[in-house]
Parts: C-alpha cells; structure tokens; sequence
C-alpha cells in the first residue's frame, strides 16, 4: 500500500504501548503500533502471515512479520528481537515514540480455504509471531473453523512470547494450547521436550486439518519429517519462511530461495511447492 | 623450467596422506589466463604448469577456505594444503606464518624460484590475445610467447611485470621442496612509480589519489585477492557501528582504500595482486608499495623474510623513529 | 522510423548539436574505456571496444538516494529526477540489459527510481563491428546490432555513419540534426547488414543454451559447482560489471544532521549478502553463492520473465581476477545435464 506512489516511502506511525515478551541478550519486544494519518490507516489492510518493513531514520529498516490479526482492530504489532543495528534502534522506542512503517508485504496464510477445517499451530520461540495472528483470527471465527490446536515451545520458560495469552485459550473447548520447553524447570506445569517430538506425542489426527509451522530452520525441519510421519499430506501442511531482505518488493535480490523470491512468493508456502525448492531448508 | 619435475613433485605431495589438496597453477579457459588448479589426485598434476603467465598468488587461498560447521560425528579435516609459491608468494606464506594466519604445519610449500612473471595485461596489448589459450616460457633473459603455432621472442623488459621489476626476493624465502635451481637476484632500479608520487606536492599527491579513488566502484576485489587481507570480521563489512559507509562516492571510496593501506603497513609483501585485479586500474601497487618504503627504510623492517620474526605492528623497539608522528 | 546517412565530417557539429544536453559518451582513462560527461567543445569518437563497467549507471546508479531526512526528524524528502541524460555510444549488449532487468523493475510493483531514470535517458547505441575476445551475445538473444532498448543505432560505414532512429525519442533526437544528414536509399542499410554478418562471424564463443534454463535445477547437488568456484574469491567483480546484475542493498548515511536513505548495488557473491542477523548464512560458501550467479541468471530469470538474464558482454570473463569463465561454466552444465 502506497499512497506516494513510491513504495519505498515509509509511514509514520506511533507507538502506543511496548512491553517485554522475553529478556536476556536477545530479548523480545513487543510494539502496538497506529499510523499517524488517518488515510494511511484507513487504507491499510494485511492478512495473517504478511510482514511489514519497520524501522528508524537513521539506522534502517527490516522486515518484520506482523504479530496481529486484522480482526483484532486497527492497529499493528510487531514482536522484535533485539539483535542487530536496526532492532536495537527499535528496542529504544517507548510508547509515543515515532515509527517508519511501509508494506504489508508477501502473501498470506490462505485462512479463507481452511473454513471448516481443524487449524494446527506448530510453532518455536519468535517463530510464533507469525502464527500468533492465524490464532487470533480463529478465535475471532470461531464458528467458521472446526477447531484449533497450537503447540508452541521455547528454550526455556522465559523465551516464550505472548504466555499472557495462553490461560484464556486452555480453559476454551474446542482450542487447545500446549506448552513446551526443551528443559526441565521448578514450577513448570506443561511439556518438557523439544517441539517435534512434543507433536509425535499428541499425536493429531490429519483428517480435515492444515499444519502450519513456524520457527527456527532446524526445527521446521524436523516438525515437516514428523507431519509426514502422522501422515499429513503435502497439501496439508504450510509454513513461513524468513531470508534476508531490503526491499519487500521483490527488486533487491537477497532474499530469494531457489526461484522463489521469499518476500513476494512468500513469506508462506504450502509444502507441496516449498519441498521442491533446493534453497528453501538451507 | 622442467614441467615433469614439477609434475612428479606434485604427484608425490598429493598422494601423501597428511596432505588434502595441491593449489597451483594450470592454463586458463583461454589467451593468457591462468586459472588456480585444486588438485586432489595424482591425474589431475598433469594440468599443472609454472610459466610466466603465472602472476597470480596463490597465499590467498590459504585463508580463503569457508570452515563450514563439522556435522556430528565426522572429524574436522586437519590435513595440509600444499602450496606453489614464487618468492613473493613465498613471503605471503612467512607474513601469514608470523601472524599465526595460518601455522606452519597446516601447509607444505613447494618453492618456485622465479624469474620474473609477465603483466598479462601489457602482453595482450602488445600481442592481442586469441581464444586459444596461449604458452609463455622464459628464454634466456626473455620471453617466448607461442600461440597458434607461431613462436615470437619478447625482450624481458617488453612485458616483465612492475613488481618484477622492483622484485628483490626471486626466490622462495621459505619452502619444504623446491622445484628447480634457485635464480640469480637482479638489480632493482630506483621505484620510479612511488618517486613519482614522492615528487608530487602534498596537494598534487591529494588530488592525485582522489582522483583514483573516485573510480574505485568497491567490488572489493583487491582485499579479497590480498592473501594479508585476511581478517574474519572485515571493517567494511561492520554496520554496527558502520566505519565506511556503503555509498560510493570519493569520500568513502578514499576512506576504504586509505584504511586499506594502512592496514597492510609493515605486512604488504608487495606481490601486486591488487593492482593486478584491480577493474578500475587504480595504482594500488604504488600505494602499497610507498608504504612498504617506509617501513624498511625508518625501521629497517621488511615483512615476510623471517618466519621467526615478530609483527611489525605489534613490536616495538625503543630506537623507533617517531620524529614523522604528529 | 527514419535511417539516414551522416557524412563523418560533420561528425563533430552533429555533436555540436548535442552539446545542449546533458551528453555523455565512452572516452578512454588509463586502458579502459568508461562514460564520462561530454564537456563543450568536445568530440567524442567512436572507435572503441566496449567500456570496462557497463553503462547500467544511467538507469540504476551504483548510489541512489531514495530519500533524504533530518536526523530526530520524520518529515521525507524524496528527490527530483528530471535529468534528461543523453547516452553516446552505448553497445547493443549494454541497452538490451537494461530492458532486461526493467521487467523485473517493473514486476508487480514498478520502482520509480529506476522508471523515472529510464524514461530520462535517450540511449544512442553503436553497433560492434569488432567484437570483443570474450563476446557471445548470439548465444543469450543478442547480437552485434540488437536494437532493444536503444533509441537510436549508428553503425560506422567507414565513409559514413548509419542513423537509425527505432523510437519517438530516437526519432525526435534525429530531427534536431536532420540538416546534416541526407536519407539512406538503402545503400545504407545493405552496407550495414554485411558488416553485421562479419561482425557475427568474428563472435567466436559460444554458448548452446538449449536445455540449461530447464536443466539446471536437476544439477543442484553437482559437483561441477564445486569445481568453478573452487578458486572464487568472493569479490563483487563479475556481479558489478555485469549489465544485468541488478542486486542492491539499502543503508542509511547520516552526515551531522543530514541524513539520506539510499540504495547501492549489492553482490550476491558477498558473505554478508544472505547472511542472517542470527549468523545463519542459507548460502555459506562461495559454492552456493556461484551456484546462485548461474541459477539467477539461466534459470530463475527465465522462469520468472522469460528470458535469460545474460547479454554476453564478456565482462564478468574478461576481469575475472582468477578465470571464473561463465562460457566455461555453461559448458560444463551443458555437459553434466
């Protein structure tokens, strides 16, 4: 969406409200985030799985899968690992803060086509943050899906994003959320083990349902080998790729696996298409 | 110089156990080019040559090997890297050596004396280059150029190569097996291109290499050709902080290729690779090369000589001369 | 469309009619030749090989600033491109390039740097009457006198220069000059099709394409890829003086408050092109990265916009510091399919 013309012209937007997901060196932030002018957020409209390019003048822009789902209102959420030049810049800013946003970029998960069906969340760490807005637009829907199961896991108990959200989602019936970290800790009520294994445990059954996985590259990996195993059809199960980008158009290059450029044929790809990209794992 | 000599030594060094790869060099895909050889097994020493053409230093390669992560269960391959070297190639391998780049076990260096390589560039002016790859051998005190069947003789002085020219160790300084009989050292003329540039006023000097940076498009190809360009974590390639900006403009430009030589101070071993790839021509062999000047001659200290020897940066003498320091 | 002859005596007020505009051509520095503004009073010549870095600069600067700010500030300054720039001598490889990497430019979403560029420039193109050693643009779609992208073609006819004007602007460029030249009877045109046909001739190296766009894929795991990039050295040559290199990378630059977001060409052949802030590299060798070069080129392209994404300039050969031959390469795919 542009509304210079020019689609490398960020928007101004303000942070509204910023709060820690995890700590540590690489801690996670999230920003609520609102377009300064109201033709830009009227004009505005992403579907779950889509990322924006957010940054600040001066110290650049990345792109970052946005973490809400539209149902949710009219405003944006980024989860930002501080790792880098630009997300350390982005860790300074507090609500009230100014933003340069432009996008929403790359397809999307084609939620409308699983209407009727069982949605299963695999996710890892911040790869969460793309699956998050799937969640949401479920619970927003509820009668427009069969169900939905999320099995999400962390290093630790600490690395977990959005844990505010998953008490209310386990006391739902037809939503089911399950835990995991890879070791064990005092206190810790749910799974003890790695992801992949976690989801051979609950062993969900692939009729009528859609996979979608997110997460580090070696567990996204291990999760398609065990879908497989449960006897998912390629066609069943998605995921969401990141690479390296500058542009989000498609125009700079970098980002591309195989001949899938990850920031226009992507960022989701159904595995059917994806299993045939030499690059898309490496 | 005797092919099947260096053929059988080859043979010999691949077939060793401790030994993983030869790097030398064999003919190119065409004209005048010569094309790094990696050779595995004793077959393949048969595309192996040592011809005037062969300008390129090899050294490099010794850094250049990406260490990808060992999979579980497989051991890291320790073994050595055998390297042809002329004599300034040969002092890459000291520098490299002196500077814990590389120890001293991890390669087995086959000494080449040399007499001198050709500037390809001043060949193929003066005798256009063919699609067929062309044979250049030394002869007497010259040249002989074959292509298409016809032999011409080149006087030396015709095509030598700059850095020949000033060269003053023709023979390896280091080696474990050395391919012929070591040359006669010839004698060196005064640098005219760095009293060229020492001649200048400060302001024509200034002017002068603004001028030749601002060409620079900073494809980056004279540090990745820099066999002491070796650094893991490049300054260029730092955006956090950023030291030299991507934008290439003569501002940039200057403060990358200034850096550059300052880095290499005391550690260039004046082999001419990086004016030898150098796409925009710029004279970055005279810039080296004036630094290297003053280096041996305040400190009296030539880098790549003595594998024994310390850093010059990193050593310190307490007669250093400082009078220049500001 | 007009064709017309120009005595080259009068070659010099042909440019003077010209020296209004913002005029460059190729003119030589050191053993190379590159494009440099043409100042009044001077004649550029015709008689050259092609420029060492290729011309893509008019369209795609190797710097771009895409927009300025002040530093703590939000408000964006986008710059004026209005430069109407006149390109002198640019070869048929060269302008074919630039339609080529247009598609992608103007894929889905159009890029207003480079569309505001292109529509500036007036490219006046010269046909390759001696082709270079490492030529082989027949092989990709090409040819010494390939009219793609051009505005105007001159072919030397020794006596004579040959003016084809091939679009409006071409057209229009012409007529500003009409006084000097007389119509082409056809002679003209005869003179230069046997020129072109001897240039064509002397294009020794060759490339059957046939198969690899389709093929290549299937080589993924080879070993051939190990093989020529053995001796990379991971510099951004080839890429840099390739027409049809388009990669960039964007930065910020801040100079005391001044700051500009701008874009600068990237190579694909750098470490830190693909690598992730994590420090995973999905490309963490000089393997891949040459695997990608070739894979973009014949393959991804061609899937992408139907064409393969080489003109066959013979640059990336010519200053390969160690003899990494694409001709060579393809070869070998062709070989390994």
């Amino acid at each position: 969406m542009t509304t210079t013309g020019n689609p490398y012209i960020p928007h101004l937007a303000t942070v509204e409200e910023t709060w820690y997901e995890t700590g540590g060196e690489r801690c996670i932030k999230t920003f609520k985030v609102v377009f300064d002018e109201e033709k830009v957020r009227e004009a505005w409209s992403h579907r779950p799985g889509q990322c924006a390019m957010i940054g600040v003048l001066g110290e650049g822009e990345s792109m970052i899968s946005i973490s809400c789902s539209p149902t949710e209102g009219k405003f944006l959420r980024f989860s930002v690992m501080r790792m880098g030049k630009v997300t350390q810049a982005l860790h300074q800013l507090e609500a009230g803060d100014k933003m340069m946003v432009r996008g929403p970029y790359g397809n999307s998960f084609p939620i409308e086509d699983w209407q009727g069906k069982q949605i299963l969340t695999i996710g890892g760490g911040i790869g969460q943050a793309p699956l998050r807005p799937i969640v949401e637009f479920v619970k927003a829907n509820r009668d427009k899906y069969a169900g939905l199961t999320m099995i999400y896991g962390a290093r630790t108990s600490g690395d977990l994003c959005f844990k505010g959200e998953f008490e209310e989602m386990s006391k739902s019936d037809d939503l089911s959320c399950h835990l995991t970290i890879d070791v064990e800790e005092e206190e810790w009520e749910h799974n003890v083990g790695f992801v992949p294994q976690m989801l051979l445990d609950l062993n969900p059954s692939p009729e009528n349902t859609i996979a979608i996985t997110c997460g580090p590259p070696i567990m996204i990996r291990f999760v398609l080998e065990n879908l497989k195993k449960l006897g998912f059809e390629d066609e069943q199960i998605y995921t969401t790729l990141e690479n390296r980008m500058k542009c989000g158009i498609g125009k700079c290059g970098r980002c591309n696996a195989g001949n899938m450029y990850v920031c226009k044929d992507g960022p989701v790809f159904c595995y059917a298409v994806l299993k045939d990209i030499p690059e898309a794992f490496a | 110089m005797d092919i099947e000599q260096l053929r059988k030594i080859a043979s010999e060094v691949v077939a060793r156990d401790d030994v993983k790869c030869l790097i030398g060099w064999k003919k190119g895909s065409y004209g005048y080019r010569i094309a790094p050889a990696f050779v595995e097994d004793t077959e393949e020493t048969a595309d192996l040559i040592f011809s005037p053409l062969c300008t390129a230093n090899l050294a490099t390669y010794l850094t250049l090997v990406e260490k990808l992560p060992v999979p579980r269960g497989q051991e890291p391959d320790t073994r050595k890297v055998a390297l042809m070297v002329k004599g300034c190639d040969s002092r890459a391998v000291t520098q490299l050596i002196v500077e814990k780049g590389i120890s001293r076990e991890d390669v087995v260096v086959i000494g080449c004396p040399c007499p001198g390589v050709v500037d390809a560039k001043l060949l193929a002016e003066k005798y256009p280059e063919t699609e067929e790859a062309a044979e250049v051998k030394w002869n007497g005190d010259g040249f002989l150029l074959i292509r298409g069947g016809e032999e011409i003789k080149i006087a030396r002085d015709e095509v030598l190569a700059e850095k020949c020219r000033l060269c003053r160790y023709p023979n390896p300084v280091i080696s474990d097996l050395m391919l012929g009989e070591p040359v006669k050292p010839w004698d060196v003329p005064e640098d005219s291109g760095v009293v060229e540039i020492e001649e200048k006023s400060i302001q024509e000097r200034w002017s002068y290499w603004l001028e030749e940076f601002d060409k620079c498009i900073r494809c980056y190809s004279c540090r990745n050709v820099c066999p002491l360009c070796y650094c893991q974590d490049c300054i260029l390639d730092r955006l956090n902080p950023t030291w030299i900006n991507r934008a290439v403009n003569f501002s940039e430009n200057t403060a990358y290729n200034i850096s550059r030589a300052f880095h290499l101070a005391g550690r260039c071993i004046e082999c001419g690779e990086c004016e030898r790839v150098c796409p925009a021509n710029i004279p970055l062999g005279k810039l080296n090369r004036k630094l290297a000047r003053e280096v041996r001659e305040k400190y009296g200290f030539e880098p790549g000589i003595d594998p024994e020897g310390e850093p010059f940066q990193a050593s310190y003498k307490p007669d250093d001369p400082e009078d220049f320091i500001l | 469309m007009s064709a017309m002859l120009l005595n080259k005596e009068k070659w010099p007020e042909f440019i003077g009619k010209l020296a209004g505009k913002n005029l460059w051509a190729p003119q030589a520095e050191g053993d190379a030749m590159h494009f440099a503004q043409v100042k009044e009073g001077e004649t550029p010549g015709l008689d050259f090989g092609n420029t060492r870095v290729p011309p893509k600069k008019f369209i795609f600067p190797q710097t771009e600033t895409m927009y300025r700010f002040q530093l703590g500030g939000t408000n964006i300054e986008e710059p004026v491109i209005d430069d109407e720039v006149v390109v002198l001598g640019i070869r048929p490889c060269d302008a074919r390039a630039n339609k080529i990497i247009e598609k992608l430019f103007k894929w889905d979403v159009d890029d207003p740097y480079f569309l505001a560029r292109q529509e500036k420039v007036t490219l006046i193109g010269l046909t390759c009457t001696e082709p270079g050693l490492n030529c082989f643009c027949p092989s990709v779609g090409g040819g010494p006198a390939s009219t793609d992208g051009l505005d105007i073609l001159i072919t030397d006819l020794g006596e004579n220069y040959y003016l084809e004007a091939l679009t409006n602007k071409g057209e229009k460029l012409l007529g500003e000059a009409g006084d000097l030249m007389v119509e082409d009877k056809g002679d003209g045109a005869k003179a230069k099709e046997k020129l072109v046909a001897a240039a064509e001739k002397k294009i020794n190296r060759t490339v059957d394409t046939k198969g690899i766009p389709e093929g290549l894929p299937g080589l993924w795991e080879d070993p051939l890829w190990k093989r020529v990039s053995a001796s990379c050295l991971g510099c951004g040559t080839c890429t840099y003086l390739c027409p049809t290199c388009h990669c960039f990378d964007i930065q910020d630059e801040i100079e005391g408050f001044d700051a500009r977001r701008c874009r600068m060409w990237d190579s694909c052949m750098f470490e830190e092109y693909t690598l992730h802030t994590s420090g995973h590299n999905p490309r963490p060798t000089r393997r891949e990265r040459t695997r990608n070069r070739i894979n973009h080129k014949y393959n991804y392209y061609v899937d992408k916009f139907d064409v393969i994404a080489c003109v066959g300039c013979g640059r990336c050969i010519n200053l390969c510091p160690v003899n990494i031959d694409i001709v060579e390469i393809l070869r070998q795919v062709k070989e390994a399919l």
